[in-house]
């Protein structure tokens, strides 16, 4: 049984129309990247799943709850409990420490605890970094920062949006290597939007978008051979 | 975790957030001030209200026939010392007693009939039952009079009227004849009521002519009182038991009257009521006023905090998207807006009330020429009314904050 089904899902907003009858599965612990060029839609649908956007018609249904039926705090609900989020751009409040960034995550979820929130700063390999604010850290310290956020309340979904999209190669290939590492780890699903090749060829499958359309669904080792 | 995200954020904003607090205290200052002011308004009014003159006049009391058969009555001048001993003998500012009477005058070559007064102009009376005197007389009840001369110094100088002097061409220092008695004039005065027809001697030696030894035709007396309110219009034989010894016990000016009546024998005594309306109209403008004030420093604190608060929120907004990605519901982010709100009321309500004691120093002595009484109870009240200020002022900015969609944020368009 999938753990996310994309219906039918349209998005329109006044002048435009995002996605156009967009319909995808993904199974429970697979990494599926979404590529496709700037405007074809992928973010948006991204937003869809992860609730933070609603669709203008059509159902997403993860783990058997179609989160188009729930309401905003059910959906806040949802989100603390099943979905880590990682963005292009870290976002981490600016004046909390890193370990206090992660904490916050914990806090809206149930209670911060500061040990579980160093030690998940360690698994990304900034142990020594607990104490620092973000702007003393660099990019790619940052979005570890928002990877070990994004999982410290074991979500079963992990949506990562452009997660590589400001950082360069070096820095990429280290963050791709730690998500690789947690994957395999913990088995949590990944949905990944980039329009990097590279990044692409990370991860099961990838689903290339154009104007609101889903337009290939191919493996990884296929694009890779 | 919600405090250490208030307390950093408050560090991050020290500037929106010193100006939230300043908008509030100045709110708070003024509104704090404003209900000192009230709470003192009444009686500071009410004694400048006292140069307008007495408020309750206490007369002899009339029963069937006795004024067409032409009997007079009197009340006795040892009971004025009592109104100094009655539960609100502490709001007597003013006695006046008069005996009046007819006579007949000669002066300038020209005789006629004159109503001569008897008064005390300025006489200091035992208290009773305790050391210490009062003072009693025409100058403690109307002391914006004018004497053209000089008050009288003796039993044989007198105060003519202004109309009377004029009538019979006296001036001050002129020696005429009073009932065959000579008495030099010390003084004219001038009132622009029916006292400018009248002649003035000391209360004694008229008491003496007249064979009247100890009595008095009435008694005016200023007295500080409590505006009339619906209550102090109800007639007092109504009243049930406890709502007369609540209407005796408050200061009102009938209530006052009341107990003045009761330690004069034969007395009835009733409110001027020109006086004592115009005491109640006035202080009723004046609260209605300062409620507005109050109202007004409310609400422009209000529109202040929530301004500020909506700058501060459009310097968040990321921050806002990002909680409520993380999972954040209506809940949490109103509770961290209004935890912000009431911890910067709780600050502006202390900073407010230390302000408004200076202030209200200042009204009460540029207004009354003295302090003001602060009010330790005032603390909870400024500081209550700041946390309800500044939570209204989050009103706002929670909608806005609520309405925040995260996808569109966070992906860096606006």
């Amino acid at each position: 049984m999938p753990l996310i089904t994309v219906n039918s899902i349209i998005k329109e907003y006044e002048t435009a129309h995002a996605l156009r009858g967009v319909s995808m599965e993904v199974k429970k612990g697979e990494w599926v990247n979404i590529m496709g060029a700037s405007g074809s839609g992928k973010s948006t649908l991204l937003n869809i799943i992860g609730g933070l956007d609603s669709a203008t018609s059509g159902d997403v249904i993860i783990d058997s709850v179609n989160i188009e039926k729930l309401s905003e705090d059910e959906l806040a609900v949802f989100r603390r409990e099943k979905i880590g989020i990682i963005f292009q751009q870290a976002h981490l409040i600016p004046y909390l420490t890193a370990v206090e960034n992660v904490m916050i995550a914990q806090y809206f979820h149930s209670m911060a605890d500061e040990s579980e929130a160093k030690e998940a700063l360690q698994r990304v390999g900034l142990g020594q970094r607990l104490s620092h604010r973000p702007s003393q850290l660099s990019g790619g310290e940052q979005q570890r920062i928002c990877i070990a956020r994004a999982l410290i309340n074991s979500p079963e979904l992990l949506l990562a949006d452009e997660p590589t999209g400001n950082l360069d190669r070096e820095n990429t290939k280290m963050i791709l290597e730690l998500l690789k590492k947690l994957h395999s780890e913990d088995h949590f699903t990944i949905v990944l939007v980039t329009h990097d090749h590279f990044v692409s060829t990370h991860g099961d499958r990838i689903l290339t978008m154009e104007d609101g359309h889903i337009i290939r669904d191919e493996p990884v080792n296929d694009l890779r051979s | 975790m919600l405090l250490n995200i208030i307390g950093r954020s408050f560090l991050n904003q020290k500037k929106s957030m010193a100006l939230m607090t300043a908008s509030i205290a100045v709110g708070t200052a003024l509104v704090a001030s404003l209900i000192t002011v009230s709470l003192d308004v009444a009686a500071k009014v009410s004694k400048e209200l006292r140069s307008f003159g007495a408020n309750i006049l206490v007369e002899p009391k009339v029963e069937g026939l006795a004024d067409i058969s032409g009997h007079k009555r009197y009340l006795r001048s040892e009971d004025i010392a009592k109104l100094k001993a009655i539960f609100w003998r502490h709001n007597i500012v003013g006695i006046a007693p008069f005996l009046k009477s007819d006579a007949v005058l000669s002066a300038g070559g020209k005789e006629g009939g004159v109503t001569l007064a008897g008064a005390w102009y300025e006489k200091e009376i035992p208290l009773p039952g305790e050391a210490g005197n009062f003072t009693a007389g025409i100058k403690t009840v109307y002391s914006w009079w004018e004497i053209k001369g000089r008050w009288p110094q003796g039993k044989d100088e007198i105060i003519a009227g202004v109309s009377a002097a004029t009538q019979y061409s006296i001036s001050p220092g002129d020696s005429i004849l009073l009932d065959g008695r000579r008495v030099t004039v010390s003084g004219t005065l001038e009132t622009g009521g029916p006292e400018d027809g009248w002649m003035f001697m000391d209360l004694a030696p008229l008491q003496e002519v007249k064979g009247l030894d100890g009595k008095v035709s009435r008694v005016l007396v200023s007295a500080l009182t409590t505006p009339m309110d619906d209550f102090a219009y109800k007639d007092p034989e109504s009243m049930s038991i406890s709502e007369y010894e609540k209407w005796y016990c408050t200061g009102y000016v009938t209530s006052i009257a009341k107990q003045a009546e009761e330690v004069f024998e034969g007395s009835s005594a009733r409110p001027i009521w020109q006086v004592a309306a115009t005491e109640g109209k006035v202080l009723e403008k004046i609260s209605l006023l300062i409620y507005l004030l109050c109202a007004s420093a409310l609400a422009a604190s209000a529109i202040g905090v929530s301004t500020t608060m909506i700058m501060s929120l459009l310097r968040r907004v990321e921050e806002i998207a990002l909680m409520k990605a993380l999972g954040a519901d209506r809940w949490r982010i109103i509770t961290l807006f209004l935890a912000e709100g009431i911890l910067i009321g709780i600050a502006g309500g202390l900073f407010g009330y230390l302000f408004s004691i200076g202030v209200s120093e200042y009204i009460g002595l540029k207004v009354f020429d003295s302090g003001l009484q602060q009010r330790a109870v005032l603390l909870p009240i400024a500081i209550g009314s700041a946390i309800v200020i500044s939570a209204a002022g989050t009103v706002l900015p929670i909608r806005r904050a609520l309405s925040i969609r995260p996808g569109i944020i966070l992906k860096g368009a606006r």
